[in-house]
């Protein structure tokens, strides 16, 4: 069944041009969807437009047949989306407990909370191990956990990460897609944007290339990874070690 | 002379002449009063623009300098028995001496904490001439008289403010256009793009915050002359500090006739209409009240609304 | 040496109605960005309102901070709606805040002028002018209570903001907006809320000092150049900092007045602040360059 659908949508910043110009995808429950593409794409707009902070001016999101797009970033929220940004958006002098708490901000009822928060506790160890710890004195790996535990802590049906691996060093890179394979064990919905597109392909279900704002190819990942097109253009040459197209570049897009 | 000059040309002739219906018809003293009124703000105006329109460095504080003006112009007259002549402008070039080191302090900041030192600069000031005996202290400094007769008594004045403020736009103008100009521009824009574009940024700013006080500093000391009295709870108000940067505000931040056309209009409501509600308590709220709706309703002011909708007439476009 | 620690009880006495006069201010910029020059316009009002719930009324001023502060809270609250929400995009965003709050002040001020005329006032309770005894040193009675109850309130605030679900939405806006809003907090209530608040805190400090000093509907000025200073000491937003400049500088100022008149001490407040901005340009307790 089609979870999601990104139907012709075309977005943009606030006075600014269109930076996604038509852009279609339809994500399966339970699958996990990775978005590559050039710097200046519109890889990081698509997941803003997704999530309710910016709007598209045309087209339309629909999330389990109903109709979102046009709706705020909360009731977004609420119907089960979360996103996990680039810079990943902690509250840098709150401990990983109140930020865990933050998380699951919208739910009222305490009991559900401390349950929420348990189970999270459950998937990444080390963010029980650290609760007390302030998020700003994390290193870059753990904050990324804390960052997709904060996400998980409402229980969302589809998780949005954008840029999970990017400036984090080489062997860390590999703990965060371990962890983008926990959640997918839990059966999560995942559309994630990677810079590193040869590793966000291993461990997708589907890939989607994304170029000028428009999307060029969408298929299984394992078919993206062996077209050797694909490979020329966004995958770099295999021999180049671990090569992830062009460096990864600190602002891809201005803020929202 | 380009055709672009002619407005402000005849305008300055014409203000030249108009005493001169003071001396053949007589009963003009009014119009000569307010008319001075007027060139004090566009001088101020234009002179706090230097900074806070072209640089964006807002300042809360510059009617210290008005009142730092004022009693270096009353002392120099009344310790040294200088003449208001030269007095004056010299206390426009100590001003600019003093917003030297200050700005050197100030710009350290920007942005909210700037603007907050300002203040406090202010009230520095004003503490220090209220405790200041040998300036007459809290109850203010007499000045000597100008032995004048009552018809000609303020044509001096006039002439003194209307020189200012024309020193100040032209000021303005020939700031607006030169390397000084463009650079604090820069600096509003985009203060780390234009370092890095090689713009000295920090000298920039500090001679701009030097140059805002000069014909600040000048007006002040002709206005206290005009008043034959200093006192530090007339000259270092607040409220003239909040005149001034509502007038280039309202006018156009950072445009040459801007401040111009703000003193002109405020000036104007403020004689024909807040007097008029007879109480200075009110005149006070009324003027926050406006400030309020210009920064609400039209924050690029009256010249920058009208060029940014190509509605600008030609008559009121400086440059 | 006795005289001296005298001076610095004084100072320390004071200290305490200093930072809850300046808490709502920290609070604001904190969560909104917003430098607040009507603030102590505001306090000026409520100090009035004191005033004259005591002169009329017999209410003591002591109590009036709780009926103050609901007034505060909802006139704050409606001024964030009506003017600062609506700037709340602009380019520029603090520098117009600041402007806009400085025509707020001047409203404030000839409003409060306009009502109670610009007449001098103080209320005066018994315990204003009476002090106790404490061996070689006397602690004036008005100081010590206004203190006591600006840190009950300060505590309380405290707690607020750590152990409750709304006060920790209030912080987590406080350091990053974005994400605030990402987790669901409905940023918009958040800043009308904390505006309410720092204006609620800023009429109880009103109604402190309505006994503490002689106010007039000007003396706002004086007293936001010394509360700005104190936050810019502080390093603007965080609330430890500005609890410690605020008793630093209400000592130093008890020295200074004591040395050199008491016309001096407010200056103290500003020579800091200039001190500061040579040595520290973001303050004893600032991190960034987000002045």
């Amino acid at each position: 069944m089609t979870l999601l659908e990104v139907e012709q949508v075309s977005a943009g910043y606030p006075d600014g041009p269109n930076i996604l110009d038509g852009v279609s995808l339809a994500v399966e429950r339970g699958q996990t969807c990775c978005v590559i593409g050039p710097n200046g794409a519109g890889k990081s707009t698509l997941l803003k437009t997704i999530c309710g902070l910016l709007r598209p001016r045309t087209g339309a999101v629909v999330f389990r047949g109903e109709v979102i797009s046009g709706l705020r970033p909360d009731q977004i929220l609420a119907r089960g989306i979360s996103f996990v940004p680039q810079d990943r958006s902690l509250f840098p002098d709150m401990t990983v407990r109140e930020n865990l708490k933050m998380g699951g901000y919208t739910l009222r009822d305490r009991k559900k909370l401390a349950e929420r928060i348990a189970a999270v506790c459950a998937m990444f160890p080390v963010l029980a191990e650290r609760h007390a710890q302030r998020a700003r004195t994390l290193s870059g790996g753990q904050q990324q956990m804390l960052a997709m535990g904060r996400a998980l802590l409402l229980d969302p049906e589809l998780i949005l990460l954008d840029e999970p691996s990017i400036g984090l060093a080489p062997q860390i890179v590999q703990q965060v897609f371990d962890a983008v394979a926990r959640l997918r064990a839990a059966g999560k919905t995942i559309v994630m944007v990677e810079q590193n597109a040869r590793k966000g392909l291993e461990c997708a279900d589907r890939g989607c290339v994304l170029d000028l704002g428009r999307t060029r190819l969408e298929g299984p990942a394992a078919s993206l990874l062996a077209d050797p097109q694909i490979e020329e253009l966004y995958l770099g040459k295999r021999r180049g070690g671990d090569a992830a197209g062009t460096p990864p570049k600190a602002a891809e897009e201005p803020p929202a | 002379m380009t055709r672009r000059a002619l407005v402000p040309a005849a305008l300055v002739v014409a203000l030249a002449a108009f005493p001169l219906l003071q001396l053949t018809v007589g009963g003009f003293n009014y119009w000569l009063h307010m008319l001075l009124i007027v060139f004090m703000y566009v001088a101020m105006a234009s002179s706090w623009n230097l900074l806070g329109g072209y640089a964006g460095y807002i300042s809360l504080g510059h009617s210290a300098f008005y009142g730092i003006g004022g009693y270096v112009t009353g002392a120099l007259m009344t310790f040294g028995g200088m003449s208001p002549l030269w007095s004056a402008p010299l206390a426009g070039v100590a001003c600019f001496a003093i917003g030297l080191p200050v700005g050197l302090i100030t710009l350290r900041t920007r942005g909210p904490a700037f603007i907050i030192s300002t203040i406090a600069l202010l009230m520095l000031a004003r503490l220090a001439l209220d405790n200041t005996e040998s300036l007459g202290g809290a109850d203010g400094l007499s000045l000597p008289l100008p032995d004048l007769p009552a018809d000609t008594q303020k044509l001096p004045f006039y002439y003194g403010m209307l020189a200012v403020a024309i020193a100040a736009v032209y000021t303005s103008y020939r700031i607006r256009h030169a390397k000084l100009g463009l650079g604090l521009r820069a600096i509003a824009e985009d203060e780390v793009k234009a370092e890095a574009a090689g713009i000295p940024t920090a000298m920039y700013k500090i001679v701009a915050f030097a140059l805002s006080a000069v014909f600040i500093a000048i007006a002040g000391g002709i206005w206290g002359y005009y008043l034959t009295y200093l006192k530090p709870t007339i000259f270092f108000q607040i409220l003239t500090s909040a005149e001034i940067v509502l007038m280039a505000i309202l006018g156009g931040r950072g445009t040459v006739a801007g401040p111009v056309i703000g003193a002109i209009v405020l000036v104007a409501a403020d004689e024909l209409v807040v007097a008029k509600l007879g109480s200075t308590e009110l005149n006070l709220a009324a003027k926050g009240a406006a400030m309020i709706v210009v920064l609400l309703a039209f924050p690029d002011g009256i010249v920058g609304t009208l060029k940014a909708r190509g509605r600008l007439p030609r008559m009121l476009d400086w440059g | 040496m006795i005289d001296q620690l005298q001076v610095v009880i004084l100072g320390a006495t004071l200290g305490g109605v200093y930072a809850l006069m300046a808490s709502g201010l920290t609070l604001i910029f904190g969560v909104m960005r917003i430098v607040n020059i009507a603030h102590a316009a505001f306090m000026v009002l409520a100090a009035y309102l004191a005033f004259w719930a005591f002169t009329l009324y017999h209410v003591d001023p002591l109590w009036s901070v709780a009926i103050v502060m609901p007034i505060l809270f909802a006139l704050g609250a409606a001024v964030y709606r009506l003017l600062f929400a609506r700037i709340a995009d602009r380019r520029r965003y603090t520098e117009m805040t600041v402007l806009l709050s400085f025509a707020l002040a001047l409203v404030v001020e000839g409003v409060t002028g306009f009502l109670f005329t610009g007449v001098y006032r103080t209320t005066t309770p018994d315990y204003a002018s009476d002090a106790f005894d404490l061996g070689p040193f006397y602690v004036p009675k008005g100081q010590l209570y206004a203190t006591v109850l600006s840190l009950v309130l300060l505590g309380g605030l405290l707690a607020f903001l750590r152990l409750t679900r709304t006060g920790r939405a209030i912080r987590a806006t406080m350091q990053n907006r974005a994400a605030a809003q990402l987790v669901g907090v409905n940023v918009r209530r958040i800043s009308t809320l904390t505006f309410g608040i720092g204006t609620a805190l800023a009429g109880a400090s009103g109604a402190l000092f309505s006994f503490l000093f002689p106010f007039f509907p000007s003396k706002h000025w004086q007293l936001i150049a010394s509360l700005l200073a104190l936050i810019v000491l502080g390093g603007m937003g965080s609330l430890l900092g500005t609890f410690v400049g605020a008793m630093l500088l209400s000592i130093a100022s008890a020295v200074v007045s004591d040395r050199f008149g008491p016309t001096w001490s407010p200056a103290t407040f500003f020579l800091a602040l200039f001190v500061i901005l040579l040595v520290r340009p973001h303050g004893l307790f600032g991190k960034k360059a987000e002045l």
